[in-house]
């Protein structure tokens, strides 16, 4: 009976078409996204050379702009690039049509409306601060939901495929779906204060890990792993060659999905975290060499026997360049992952110089070739230019080469400066500005590199929109013929990996456990570490005031600038004090440590100027610092804190498990506006300015003035030796 | 309306490829088996390898943690710094000496405008910081010697940090000689006097 049904429905041939116009609405989407995240980074690079081009506006601030940059690059380009080639692509190697037009327009429409959510809340300061993942609870619910449209939607695809195997490209789309599903929502668990504030569930050193267990494996599944879904489909269609090692793609998938996810904590080496957890994040990033040069060696050797091709051929030459970074940028990640060199790269330009090389040579390159493939192929015409292509291909690797070189340059520059201390035990550069100084002109040769790169987007815009003219007016729609799959039939001598290939459900399960391994070991024991740590009466938990202010200070993005971790390194010692402990952080929703180190750490700030000091900062940073880059924040003195908030942000920290007691809750605005009338009494003795205890100003300075402020945890004081605590305290 | 044939690949082979072919094809991709490369595997290996020892050293405690390593290197510092002098310390008439040494009240100068011009201003007028040009002193009665101390530990409820230690020994005096220099210089701008008057001898 199953071999007659089998042979019949071998013999059905069935006709069907692909949704296109899916793909043309993605790429679009990819060229127009793609000139926003440009546009506004080149801003934010300007703002870095000459703080002026802050304007003292509050939504095009550095701080704001930042995460916007990161969040349009990322999610906006790359995103919507990466659906225009899942969708075409997918659709193509299992030869049906999506499952469902109307989810992929759901998918399309939800996610511009998603982008166009992060474009408005993010200039108004609405983030949660934790990088790439800023987005506020609605719009994290919003893409939850988009994010299961695709799901079901490319999985319904695969049910319906007409091709028994999975090829390798659908492999990585696999992992990306599964494993973005579970990084967002796992780093996403909050609790709202308000239509548009949250705090997360996890504090201090477990936010930090959480957080950038996420923040790299979105690089690894957001930015990696589809990409190179895309690799396998588009370099060997535009080179019209066999893929090199379908062996090497089954071992490089593998293990690079399974060492990737632990890579997390490479992120925060030298800081609070737990030793063990920095030691595993560093030996599985480089371990991750060898799986991630897997994907290079199949797709550099793909064009093998073809470099004559590649040196005429623009998109070829993209895809073999966009290659040749992730080659690049996957040695560079696991050397910066070595704690010494860590020490050295870490909060400098020479992370940005990295994921630069990664963004705009792996991702943005590979995009380009594959928007010059893609476009002549589905308005069915020639390309216009190919000489405008091979244009934009030379002034963007110019200007990728010049901004990385500048970066690493900087970075590394600074980095040996801050750390650098005399013979007779001193830094050599005690100012931090002075080193900042030094990287300036470096920042300029910077914005350089971004707007060549930006120009030869332009170029490829106006090439492509060209050929969307070439198109015939037209359109047929074109049918395709195959025949229908036959009910799973295991064939003989079949490999097992071979055999997995056509099992989507196990594939998929084993991709999801090989991804969890990693996760549930690293982060299970982070999240009872305030437990163990015993501390709880020697960190007392940020006042009212002090809560507001940290909330402005979150909201201006100070974090994309400062960090509050004095790493186990001398030249932070010295330089800033004691290396942080993850007590000292442990009320910190979300956690402050920062990956940038633009302006000076702040872990240890509060006490080290009088309140006036910041005050005039604040408004005017070269005042009290000469030649600080820093942006003025005007707004902070005329905007009014929000003390009717405070209750309820009690409320939720006390569910959180702060140590706060009902009254302190329930007096948590009187208790503020208390403390700010007694700070703005002393400035407006100062100053001669009235009614300043209404102003942000003052709850910023009332937070700054708190940070580093645990005294008992400095002096190695024993829990209960309350008399050293109590003279410490009054030595404030 | 219009039906597309779809084609056998057309994929360009190379002679020494076509017993690697495998009879895998999806939309005209083809896939060879080239073997993994030996050196790729080679480096695979050695990652793990090392990764594996990496571990038992630093996992099981046998070697040092990143703040037993900090400590260790923090102590060969503090050795390598120069003692304060014991007893020895510069009097106030070895201050009032460099008074008379012009390149050392310039060198001065310059650590001043570097360091203290921001909250003392540029002329010792006082801005957030008091005016030094003054008669009146808040920690001590401006003696040489005390504001050096001022100068070296700061006075952290102030929110004046202390230099010891980001200035050289040399600088600290010089710019202490210089700060001597500039008594009663009367810049513009000054601020108002703050602490206790204690005329100049």
């Amino acid at each position: 009976m199953a071999t007659e049904r089998e042979k019949h429905s071998e013999n059905v041939i069935e006709t069907f078409s692909y949704d296109d116009d899916i793909v043309k609405k993605f790429m679009l989407a990819t060229v127009v996204w793609g000139g926003v995240a440009f546009l506004v980074g080149l801003v934010a690079a300007l703002q870095l050379a000459n703080w002026r081009l802050n304007l003292g506006i509050s939504w095009l601030t550095f701080g704001r702009i930042r995460p916007l940059h990161t969040n349009a690059a990322i999610f906006a380009f790359a995103g919507n690039a990466i659906f225009a080639g899942i969708y075409y692509s997918t659709q193509r190697l299992c030869k049906t049509r999506m499952w469902s037009d109307v989810l992929s327009r759901i998918h399309f429409w939800g996610w511009q409306l998603i982008i166009v959510a992060a474009a408005v809340t993010l200039p108004l300061g609405l983030t949660q601060s934790k990088e790439y993942a800023e987005l506020e609870w609605p719009i994290d619910l919003l893409i939850t939901l988009v994010w299961v449209v695709f799901a079901v939607n490319f999985f319904g695809t695969l049910r319906n495929r007409r091709e028994r195997h999975m090829y390798v490209a659908l492999w990585f789309y696999i992992a990306t779906i599964v494993t973005v599903a579970v990084l967002h929502i796992v780093n996403s668990i909050e609790i709202p204060v308000g239509w548009f504030q949250s705090y997360p569930v996890y504090a201090g050193v477990q936010d930090a890990l959480v957080q950038w267990w996420y923040g790299h494996n979105a690089v690894a599944f957001f930015l990696t792993t589809p990409f190179l879904g895309l690799m396998y489909y588009f370099v060997p269609k535009a080179a019209n060659r066999p893929i090199y090692s379908y062996r090497l793609s089954i071992v490089h998938f593998w293990s690079l999905v399974f060492i990737y996810i632990w890579a997390g904590p490479h992120h925060l080496l030298h800081t609070a975290l737990p030793d063990w957890a920095q030691t595993l994040g560093m030996v599985f990033s480089l371990m991750l060499i060898a799986p991630s040069w897997g994907g290079m060696i199949n797709g550099l050797l793909t064009l093998r026997g073809i470099w004559d091709k590649v040196r005429t051929e623009p998109i070829l030459k993209f895809l073999a360049v966009a290659v040749t970074f992730y080659g690049m940028s996957t040695f560079e990640g696991p050397m910066l992952s070595i704690k010494s060199v860590s020490a050295l790269g870490h909060y400098t330009d020479w992370i940005i110089a990295h994921v630069h090389g990664g963004a705009l040579g792996w991702n943005g390159f590979l995009t380009f070739g594959m928007l010059y493939y893609l476009v002549p192929k589905i308005f069915k015409t020639e390309l216009y230019s190919k000489r405008l292509a091979n244009i934009h291909f030379w002034i963007g690797t110019i200007g990728i080469l010049i901004y990385i070189i500048s970066m690493w340059t900087s970075g590394i520059t600074q980095g040996l400066m801050l750390q650098a201390i005399d013979e007779s035990g001193r830094l050599v550069y005690p100012d931090f500005v002075e080193t900042v100084l030094r990287i300036v002109p470096l920042y300029w040769a910077r914005a350089f590199g971004g707007t060549l790169y930006l120009i030869g987007f332009f170029v490829m815009c106006y090439n492509l929109w060209r050929t969307y003219q070439l198109a015939p007016k037209t359109e047929k729609v074109e049918l395709y013929r195959a025949p229908k799959l036959a009910p799973a039939a295991p064939a003989p001598n079949e490999k097992w990996h071979r055999r997995l290939e056509g099992l989507v459900p196990t594939f998929t399960v084993l991709a999801i456990a090989s991804i969890l391994v990693g996760s549930v070991i690293e982060i299970l024991p982070t999240l009872v570490i305030h437990t163990y740590v015993e501390s709880n009466d020697k960190v007392k938990p940020y006042t009212a005031l002090e809560l507001a202010g940290r909330d402005i200070y979150v909201r201006e993005g100070c974090y994309t600038c400062h960090s509050q971790m004095i790493r186990t390194l001398p030249g932070d010692v010295i330089r800033y004090g004691a290396a942080s402990m993850p007590e000292e952080s442990m009320y910190d929703r979300p956690f402050q440590w920062g990956s940038k180190r633009t302006g000076p750490d702040l872990a240890r700030v509060g006490g080290k100027y009088p309140d006036m000091w910041h005050f005039r900062h604040m408004l005017d940073p070269r005042s009290t610092s000469p030649n600080s880059i820093m942006p003025a924040y005007p707004w902070l003195f005329q905007n009014k804190t929000d003390f009717a908030s405070l209750r309820r942000k009690f409320e939720v920290m006390k569910a959180l498990g702060v140590p706060y007691s009902d009254e302190e809750v329930a007096n948590a605005e009187a208790s503020a506006r208390e403390e700010a009338k007694r700070i703005a009494d002393n400035l407006g003795a100062e100053t001669g300015i009235k009614e300043l205890e209404s102003r942000e100003i003052i709850a910023l300075i009332a937070y700054l003035q708190r940070l580093g402020k645990n005294p008992a945890l400095f002096e190695d004081v024993k829990v209960g030796d309350a008399g050293t605590v109590q003279q410490n305290e009054a030595k404030d | 309306m219009s039906e597309v044939q779809l084609k056998e690949p057309q994929n360009q082979i190379l002679k020494d490829e076509e017993a690697l072919l495998l009879d895998h094809e999806y939309d005209g991709i083809q896939e060879l088996d080239h073997p993994l490369p030996q050196w790729w595997l080679w480096l695979f290996y050695l990652t793990i390898i090392f990764s594996v020892f990496y571990c038992l050293y630093y996992l099981t405690g046998w070697g040092p943690t990143l703040r037993e390593e900090l400590a260790v290197t923090m102590q060969e510092i503090e050795a390598k710094k120069p003692k304060a002098p014991e007893g020895g310390e510069a009097t106030d008439e070895v201050y009032m000496a460099l008074l008379s040494q012009p390149d050392r009240i310039k060198n001065g100068q310059e650590v001043f405008i570097g360091k203290c011009a921001a909250c003392h201003g540029e002329q010792g007028q006082g801005l957030i910081g008091p005016n030094l040009t003054d008669d009146y002193w808040i920690h001590g009665t401006g003696r040489p010697t005390e504001i050096a101390k001022t100068i070296r530990e700061g006075v952290a409820v102030k929110g004046m940090p202390p230099w010891d230690g980001l200035l050289a020994d040399d600088e600290l005096m010089n710019v202490t000689a210089y700060i001597l220099s500039i008594r009663g210089s009367n810049p513009p701008n000054a601020k108002a006097p703050e602490g206790t008057e204690y005329p100049a001898n």
